[in-house]
Parts: C-alpha cells; sequence; structure tokens
C-alpha cells in the first residue's frame, strides 16, 4: 500500500479481494472492456476466487477473463450489445447454448444511454433508437418532434469493475486508447466502483484538464502486477 | 456467364467511394471493417468506430482496436472518446454516413445485421441499430446472395429487423442498388454482369438506371473543408433573425467568446433566443472588473434590443439594487423567459446534441421549476420530464483547436462549451490559438471537430471589456 492514511478516504487496495469486498452472491455488476481488450483481468479472477456467484453482468466487451466467470458458473445472466462473435467459438457462447447462461442483448448505444442516465440520475431517457424494431416491443413509446421514441429506464448497478492506465491515489482516472470504452459512465452509475490500474501516482500526477473520470466517482483503487 | 463475384475487400473499396468530405462516417464489423484499409491516407474524413476512434486507420500493434478489436491507430486530428460518446454523436446526427454488413435488406429499405442473423435466438445487434437510427445515410455492404443462389435483397425481410426503412444504398458483390421511395433502382453492375443476371438474383422488383454503369474501385483522397473564417464578423453574417443561439460563459470575464459576441451585436440579427447560463450579469456583478470599463458578456445583446427570448439558469443581477439588463428587458416586456435549473440546462443540452428527445430528472420535483411538467415515480423517487434544446448556432469559446475543429479549453472557459457545442446546427468557436492536426493529443481533445464548423482567432490582445 503506497499511502499512509488509515482513514476510511484511503480508497487504494492491495488485493484483488479485498478491493471487492461486499460483492455478494446476486449483484449486478458492470464491467469494462472493449472486443476483450483492457479487461479488468485481476478483478475478475478475484471474482472466480470469491466464489460470489448468481451475478448479473452487463458486459459488452468481455474477452477471456469475463469467459472465466461465465466457465466458473457465477453468472446467471449476461447483457450486451453482442455478447460473442458469432463466427467463433467461445466459452460465453457455449455456455447459452447449452442454456447454462442467460443473455440478453440491447443496442450498443441504448445500454450506453441507460448506464449513463443511471450514474446522472436520471430516471430514464427517450431515445429514438430501435423504434420500429423488435427493441421497442413492450416499451412505452412516444412522438417527439415528430419521430418516434423508445423509453429507456436508467441503469444503476451494485459494482462497476474498470481498468484505467493511471490513477492518483484519490481515484481520478485516466486512460489509454480504447481502455476509455465502456468506463467513464460505468464509473458513474455504481454504488461502488473499482479501478484495476497500471499505475497509481499522488494527486497532482495527472493534469487535471485531462482527466477523464473524476475521483468522485470511485471508491477503490487497486494496482495490478506489471 | 456472368462474370466473378467480388470479394469482401472489392466490396469495402466500392463503398468508401461514399464518404464524403470531412464528415464522420461510422464504420461497422465484417466487410464493412474492411473500409478502414479502402481510404487512402491523409482522406478528409473521420471513420468512426463504436471503440472510441473517431478518426482511425488500421496499425500493427496499438492500445487501441476498431469495432472488430483489430488495432487501430487515431489519425492526425482524430480523437479519442469513449462508447457513449460515439453512439451519441450518431444518435444525435453527427455522422453522415454509416456502413452496415446486413444480411437481409428488404426493397423499403429495412435491414438485418449480420450478427443478428447469426444469433436468432438472441439476435444481438451490436452497433448496427444504433448506426441505422442515427446516421444520416445507411449504406448496406453485403453478399448479393447465399452461396446456393438464394437472394439476401428480398421485398420483405424475413428475419427480425434492426432497421426500418434506412438503408439508402447497397453495395454487393455484384452490384450497386440505391433504395428510393418506389424501391430499388439497380445504379451499377461488376464486371461481367447485366441488369438481367442481377435481376435474376435479386427477389424484388428491380428498376434500371438509365445511367447503368460498371462498378468501380478507386477510392478518391478526400479534401478537408476549410472550417477558419478570417473574422468573427464573417463566421456570423449568416446568422438570421428569430435564431436559436447557445451563448457561453459561466460568470465572467474568463471563459466567455468576446470576439464573437461583439461580432453578433454588430450583426444585429433580432428576435433571438437565447441560451445561456446567466443572461449577462457582468456588468452589475463585476467579477473582479477595474473601475470605469465595461465587461464584455450577454447584456451587449440585451441592450442592442436582440434577445426576444432567453433560457438561462442564472437570469438576475446578484444585487436587487442593480437589476441587470435582462431583468429590465423581461419587465418592460421586450424579452421572454424560461428559467431551467443549471444541470438540467446541461442535461438539455447534452440530450439536444445525443439524440435523446427527453428525459426524466428529480431535479425541480415539487418547486415552482417543476409545476406544469409531466410527473413519473420510477423505483419509488419522483422526477419530471424535461425537453431536449437543440440551437440552430453555438458561439462558445475555446484554448486551442486545430484547423479541423477539435478543440481543448483552459479551466472554466470549459463550463457549458462541451454540450453546448454538439447542440447546434451551425457551431462557431472562437480560441486563443490554432494549431495543425496531431498538435492536440487526441487523449485530451474536448469537443470533437465533428461538433465544430466554423473556428475564429481571437486577436491577440482583444480586450474583454467595451
Amino acid at each position: 500500500m503506497s499511502t499512509a492514511s488509515g482513514s476510511n478516504l484511503n480508497k487504494v487496495r492491495d488485493s484483488a479481494e479485498a478491493a471487492l469486498s461486499g460483492l455478494d452472491d446476486g449483484a449486478l455488476l458492470l464491467v469494462g472492456g472493449y472486443a476483450g481488450h483492457h479487461e479488468p483481468e485481476t478483478l475478475l479472477q478475484g471474482v472466480v476466487d470469491s466464489g460470489v456467484g448468481d451475478l448479473t453482468v452487463i458486459c459488452p466487451g468481455g474477452g477471456p477473463s469475463l469467459s472465466r466467470l461465465v466457465e466458473a458458473g457465477l453468472v446467471r445472466k449476461l447483457i450486451s450489445s453482442l455478447p460473442f462473435n458469432p463466427r467463433e467459438d467461445s466459452p460465453v457462447k457455449r455456455a447459452w447454448e447449452s442454456r447454462q447462461l442467460e443473455l440478453e442483448a440491447q443496442p450498443t448505444g441504448v445500454l450506453a444511454e441507460r448506464i449513463r442516465a443511471g450514474g446522472a440520475g436520471l430516471g430514464g431517457v427517450f431515445l429514438p433508437t430501435g423504434a420500429g424494431t423488435r427493441f421497442a416491443e413492450g416499451q412505452e413509446t412516444r412522438e417527439i418532434d415528430g419521430r418516434e421514441h423508445v423509453f429507456q429506464p436508467a441503469i444503476r448497478a451494485d459494482f462497476a469493475l474498470l481498468r484505467a492506465s493511471v490513477a492518483d491515489t484519490l481515484g481520478n482516472l485516466i486512460y489509454s486508447g480504447t481502455g476509455r470504452n465502456w468506463n467513464p459512465i460505468m464509473a458513474m452509475s455504481a454504488r461502488i466502483t473499482v479501478a484495476e490500474v497500471d499505475e497509481i501516482r499522488e494527486p497532482g500526477g495527472i493534469d487535471p484538464e485531462v482527466v477523464i473520470t473524476p475521483a468522485i466517482f470511485v471508491q477503490r483503487i487497486f494496482q495490478r502486477a506489471s | 456467364m456472368p462474370g466473378d463475384r467480388l470479394d469482401p475487400q472489392k466490396i469495402a473499396q466500392r463503398a468508401a467511394q461514399e464518404i464524403r468530405p470531412g464528415e464522420a462516417a461510422a464504420i461497422g464489423t465484417g466487410i464493412a471493417a474492411g473500409i478502414s484499409r479502402a481510404v487512402p491516407p491523409g482522406s478528409g474524413a473521420w471513420l468512426l468506430a463504436e471503440s472510441g476512434a473517431i478518426g482511425y486507420r488500421p496499425a500493427t500493434e496499438s492500445a487501441l482496436v476498431d469495432a472488430s478489436g483489430a488495432p487501430a491507430e487515431i489519425i492526425p486530428g482524430g480523437v479519442v472518446v469513449g462508447t457513449v460518446d460515439t453512439a451519441a454523436m450518431l444518435s444525435g446526427g453527427h455522422a453522415g454516413v454509416a456502413f452496415v454488413e446486413a444480411a437481409q435488406v428488404s426493397a423499403r429499405g429495412d435491414f438485418v445485421h449480420w450478427t443478428t442473423a447469426e444469433t436468432l435466438s438472441l439476435a444481438a445487434p451490436g452497433f448496427a441499430v444504433d448506426m441505422a437510427s442515427g446516421a444520416r445515410r445507411l449504406v448496406a455492404v453485403m453478399t448479393h446472395a447465399h452461396d446456393g443462389g438464394i437472394s439476401r435483397i428480398h421485398q420483405q425481410c424475413s428475419l427480425p429487423v434492426d432497421g426500418v426503412g434506412c438503408v439508402s444504398l447497397i453495395v454487393t458483390d455484384i452490384a450497386v442498388i440505391g433504395i428510393t421511395e418506389s424501391g430499388l433502382e439497380l445504379l451499377e453492375v461488376a464486371a461481367g454482369w447485366s441488369a438481367d443476371d442481377v435481376a435474376a438474383m435479386t427477389e424484388a422488383p428491380l428498376a434500371v438506371s438509365g445511367n447503368l454503369r460498371e462498378m468501380t474501385f478507386d477510392v478518391p483522397k478526400l479534401p478537408w473543408p476549410g472550417k477558419v473564417y478570417d473574422s468573427a464578423d464573417e463566421a456570423v453574417a449568416d446568422i438570421p433573425d428569430g435564431a436559436v443561439v447557445n451563448v457561453d460563459g459561466f460568470g465572467g470575464p474568463g471563459g466567455m467568446a468576446h470576439y464573437l459576441m461583439v461580432a453578433l451585436r454588430d450583426h444585429g440579427a433580432k428576435g433571438l433566443t437565447m441560451i445561456s447560463n446567466t443572461a449577462g450579469i457582468a456588468q452589475v456583478a463585476r467579477f473582479g472588473a477595474p473601475e470605469g470599463v465595461t465587461p464584455i458578456d450577454h447584456t451587449i445583446l440585451v441592450e442592442n434590443s436582440q434577445i426576444g427570448h432567453a433560457i438561462a439558469t442564472y437570469p438576475v443581477s446578484p444585487s436587487i439594487n442593480r437589476p441587470s439588463a435582462f431583468e429590465r428587458a423581461f419587465l418592460s416586456g421586450e424579452s421572454t423567459l424560461e428559467v431551467s435549473p443549471q444541470g438540467t440546462l446541461a442535461e438539455r443540452l447534452r440530450s439536444g446534441g445525443a439524440g435523446v428527445g427527453a428525459f426524466y430528472t428529480p431535479t425541480g420535483v415539487g418547486t415552482l421549476l417543476g409545476e406544469g411538467k409531466e410527473q413519473r415515480e420510477i423505483n419509488g423517487r419522483s422526477y419530471v420530464l424535461e425537453q431536449r434544446i437543440l440551437a440552430d448556432f453555438c458561439i462558445i469559446r475555446g484554448h486551442k483547436a486545430d484547423t479541423l475543429g477539435n478543440m481543448v479549453y483552459k479551466g472554466t472557459s470549459r463550463n457549458f462549451n462541451p454540450v453546448m457545442a454538439t447542440a447546434a446546427r451551425t457551431t462557431i468557436v472562437e480560441v486563443d490559438e490554432i494549431v495543425q492536426p496531431g498538435e492536440l493529443d487526441p487523449e485530451a481533445i474536448v469537443t470533437p471537430g465533428v461538433f465544430v464548423n466554423r473556428i475564429v482567432k481571437r486577436p491577440e490582445g482583444f480586450s474583454p471589456y467595451l
């Protein structure tokens, strides 16, 4: 542990187990990543090791680490815009085909706006996306400025497991390339947001004009092994 | 005997001809992914990937990937953003064109994305529904028929569709087909294919263009459109009477588009709806301005009788003894006013830019600001429905812009600007410095150039005081 503060404000955790404390069976989890890149690998392995189950996971970008959760049978339901590549074999595809895993598919932007709405304190938003398709079935619609919009309720989760490149000890985060992906909105929308990072700096070590996720959204930071 | 069927990269090359100068072109997966390899280096358009890239090209190894997960790098003048930002860019109508690999297309422009067709009991669309719903033009790239010869182009799709009436052009491995009000029109054929050959493989009536041509595969290198204007006067010259205008500024004098504000005053357009945080209080609040000078802010537009209506969060003077120009205009009946809570105003602007029609917020419930608005209980909490704002013009100040309009701010000059920039049809920015594409860190750009139409350099030493 790099900081001396022993107070409750200390966000740095020295193990995945400590970073995941309080994660219980049946939790709703947001997990960052894009197409298997920039996964919070150590945290996801920590979930496997913890043995918590019956999880609902919203992860539009899962890869090998998410697959380990699925293979361990810890995930009851996975929500994504494209949970697996249909042209490739994968543990998620096999688990779904053998009915061990429930899947729900939503358009990328709908899922993103629902998560952002949760983080921004909104109850829900009206979006034109998917109007007239199966994605609007059973949902409230209304015409706004002559165009049909679909009501999309906000999503808030119990935990968000993210990966960032650099954090300061207060939890301000920056990302690298596609590492940004879903993280900024997921960070806003969970009761406990945990960031797995490559590097931890002292406050002031990141240019305040380029911080992407302000520390107020981050409860715990964990530095992965280099 | 017809000619060969084109390979997927040839389809991508023909499709890439549809990108226009300076626009954002959303690139999907499958065959569509090849478009990034078809566009010549240095071409003047942004390829948009849901992975968070605005302006990318293929690379060998990178922390950045494209929509398919293949390595990519940001072009000079490109920007790294989050997935929600790319989705909002599409939904808000800021992408000119999008390319999706379709498994089926109907004669009226419905389509089924390849991932939906290949995950039938799940029907997972990825980003396709967002692209279909948001892009101004949707191009479907696809093989014309299944290997057995069964057409993928139908009178009506047999699978659940990912978009209704949204495809405007189909590029296949044998033809290019336009979709019009009256149905399909064959525009181009691949070498060795006749109109009759294509019609025989198409399960819907196919009109033949009088201008039928053979498909070509050269992809032009596009010029970036010029956005830099010589003066603020030129940049605001076409703002008409009655326009809705976002005007930036928090308090003052930092972070206001003083140069553009003065130009808009001199231009003189009347009956404007002004959307802003204050409606001009710098002259009464002073904000540390020296004795004997008049700070420039929204007040100069109000005093010039240009503001017919304002939507603002703080439209009054901090002192009851020194009413602001807007308070006087309001009390005299010259201007009308809608007050919006500050966060609600920001969210309404973001909604305008992101294609959100309306949203439920808890802010203002049970207060005067919530009166007359639709109220709803969601999960035990009360919310009011608030409407988006979309302006005709936006004038804001940045710190630096590149010539494509990518911008960074400095301190409080960021304030409402990033959301205001997205929520106008024409966004005009005033910056201290204009640099070349590639000079701003793509990870640190706050407002992508996709949202910016005109750039002016604030003259050195331009005074924030009259």
